[in-house]
């Protein structure tokens, strides 16, 4: 389809780019002070201006299509899909609270924090490169799915979309940095919540509101959709309680952890950027329900496209189907205002990501392996030549990337599962050390990658669900890091004391505390003594 | 003494007690009952208006629960954070000699 837009249209849209860009020259001069004020606006938000960016920059413009096609195909049950998410409930009071403490930039600083020796550096290296890439990656999806709507809307090469919108992100990206990224982000989450809002219950109405939707469901036979624990066994078919537990296994526990889920990476530069440890907690907290009450409100209106168009078999047709209710229903005249929310839901992924992949490329790349005694002003300039390498690399990226769904899933795979454990001993077990660390990383590159794709296709193994994925990985990455661990020599304890002391983990750490008891540095019995 | 501690000193606020696993506890039904509540709510269900009110109180609670100790712990950490911010610079140029 193409949209036919009026001039209030284009105002709309016009406007809402001029309010971006004047983001990044209002703070400009807040921006180029210092790394920390390029990458972590001066360690000073308040908890909501994180929030708010946290919220924002997962509501990318891929977001809602996903969001589409799992609650098209499940009903309400594929609301479970999205809650990967909530491993933020138990991190806002752990993993941040303990992360927050150690004050590392990125996570890959982080391991020097927690690690030592080699190990360490070879993991903060390693972590950082890889991290430059991911996000190189993660911008070129979401910028080919910007592409995608471009085509839907207008008819433009798909190259078009990818490209122009985020060269705008840039100029505000490049000129503030983390102030502009955070500052736009706000406006954007609002914007964006108030048009997710207004489209959906326009969608809702146009389906005959919540008892319309129920009663077309009945004369479908579908009424099972609303049912949001509608599984189809134990082990089998589409939505199995297996799978069901097993994500909420992986997302909940995973809060006890650090990098258990690809969102961390960008919570951990909001989580640095707050003013306190309450802030930090809050601004995970409360920006992740926003996250999940937005797909609460979004998971109703796809019931309401479901009733409007049922029986749709073409995902690249359903998967749309959000972007339709706006786009075919909506008034003249607001069809630009709900454009310009798409940019904003847009922009603010794209501007995290290259501010975040520049952190990496500055802070843990080129100030601690090539420059350590760089200037303030040489760092700001490093972050920003590294937002543009980003910025291009993300359009070969993008027109490199077909298929959507299934490179989503194998990234996040290839992240989540083998390391997933690990990522949480690294946090609550003081026996773990940065060679065990090291080795589940690689180990899980091998394993996800003859897993999820080599062996099926040689017909080794069966394809696998996505949850035996999960556990088939994690027992695989289990056999090589934990014999590692158990052969290899644990960090230094005097290392390990000075950082129990200054992040205080949760979990295994007595010998670790007993030490820091022995030195002076706690009073002893003191833990959890407070009656 | 209350189940329910709300006054801390600093450094009673450093370690890990009840409050804290409470709050991890609460936090997850919270979310679920949130999320699942508001989408039936909008289906104008009765078990959606339940779950979204239970989750709405159980939020109060949890932050009624943590909030104290949060204050308290941010306190004393923000006291030792330019001590620990100049240890970190260190780190990233090297200087730091215990490596």
């Amino acid at each position: 389809m193409n949209v036919a837009f009026t001039t209030l249209d284009w105002i709309w849209v016009g406007l809402f780019l001029g309010l971006m860009i004047g983001s990044g020259v209002l703070f400009y001069r807040l921006g180029k002070r210092s790394e920390s004020d390029f990458f972590l606006a001066g360690r000073g938000l308040p908890w909501w201006l994180p929030a708010s960016s946290v919220y924002a920059t997962h509501t990318a413009t891929d977001t809602p299509m996903w969001i589409t096609g799992v609650i098209y195909q499940h009903g309400m049950a594929g609301i479970w899909y999205t809650f990967f998410s909530a491993w933020a409930a138990i991190s806002s009071f752990v993993s941040t609270r303990i992360f927050r403490r150690s004050l590392a930039y990125t996570q890959a600083e982080w391991n020097v924090v927690r690690f030592t020796g080699l190990g360490s550096e070879l993991l903060r290296g390693w972590m950082a490169g890889w991290q430059f890439f991911m996000n190189m990656f993660v911008l070129g999806w979401v910028g080919i799915a910007m592409g995608k709507v471009c085509v839907f809307l207008f008819g433009w090469p798909v190259w078009v979309g990818l490209i122009a919108f985020s060269l705008v992100c840039a100029i505000y990206v490049l000129a503030a940095g983390y102030w502009g990224v955070v500052m736009a982000d706000f406006q954007q989450g609002i914007i964006a919540f108030l048009v997710i809002l207004i489209v959906s219950f326009w969608g809702i109405s146009i389906a005959g509101g919540p008892t319309g939707i129920i009663e077309k469901l009945a004369a479908l036979g579908q009424l099972e959709r609303m049912n949001p624990f509608a599984f189809t066994g134990w082990w089998s078919g589409s939505f199995p309680a297996a799978w069901f537990i097993t994500m909420l296994f992986i997302a909940l526990l995973g809060g006890f952890g650090m990098g258990t889920t690809v969102d961390w990476y960008v919570e951990a530069q909001r989580i640095q950027s707050a003013k306190t440890v309450r802030d930090a907690s809050y601004s995970i907290w409360w920006g992740t329900l926003l996250g999940l009450v937005r797909n609460s409100v979004w998971a109703v209106s796809i019931l309401a496209f479901f009733v409007l168009f049922p029986g749709l078999t073409e995902t690249a047709e359903y998967e749309m189907g959000w972007f339709r209710l706006g786009f075919d229903y909506l008034p003249a005249g607001m069809v630009g205002f709900f454009f310009a929310a798409i940019l904003a839901i847009h922009l603010s992924t794209i501007s995290s990501h290259l501010n975040l992949g520049a952190l990496y490329a500055t802070r843990d790349l080129y100030q601690h392996y090539v420059n350590p005694g760089a200037s303030e002003a040489r760092l700001v300039l490093v972050g920003r030549i590294s937002t543009v390498i980003l910025l291009i690399g993300s359009f070969f990226y993008g027109l490199m990337m077909e298929d959507l769904t299934s490179w989503l899933i194998f990234a996040l795979w290839i992240m989540a599962a083998g390391i997933w454990l690990p990522n949480i001993l690294q946090v609550v077990w003081w026996r773990f050390n940065a060679w065990g660390y090291l080795s589940a990383w690689i180990a899980n590159l091998g394993f996800s990658w003859l897993v999820v794709w080599i062996l099926p296709a040689l017909g080794v193994i069966p394809e696998l669900l996505d949850y035996q994925q999960f556990w088939l990985l994690m027992v695989l990455g289990a056999l090589v890091y934990l014999p590692v661990t158990f052969t290899t020599k644990p960090e230094n304890m005097d290392h390990l004391v000075k950082y129990y002391i200054q992040s205080r983990p949760l979990g295994w750490w007595g010998p670790v505390r007993r030490e820091a008891e022995r030195q002076g540095l706690l009073q002893p019995g003191s833990t959890t003594a407070r009656d | 003494m209350a189940y329910i501690r709300r006054t801390w000193t600093a450094h009673e606020a450093e370690e890990w007690t009840r409050e804290d696993w409470l709050a991890i506890i609460i936090s997850p039904i919270c979310y679920v009952l949130l999320t699942v509540g508001l989408a039936l709510t909008l289906l104008l269900q009765t078990s959606g208006y339940v779950m979204l009110g239970v989750g709405i109180v159980l939020t109060v609670v949890l932050h009624w629960i943590i909030d104290p100790k949060l204050k308290a712990v941010s306190t004393e950490y923000e006291r030792k954070q330019q001590t620990y911010l100049r240890q970190l610079e260190a780190q990233v140029r090297w200087q730091d000699t215990e490596r």
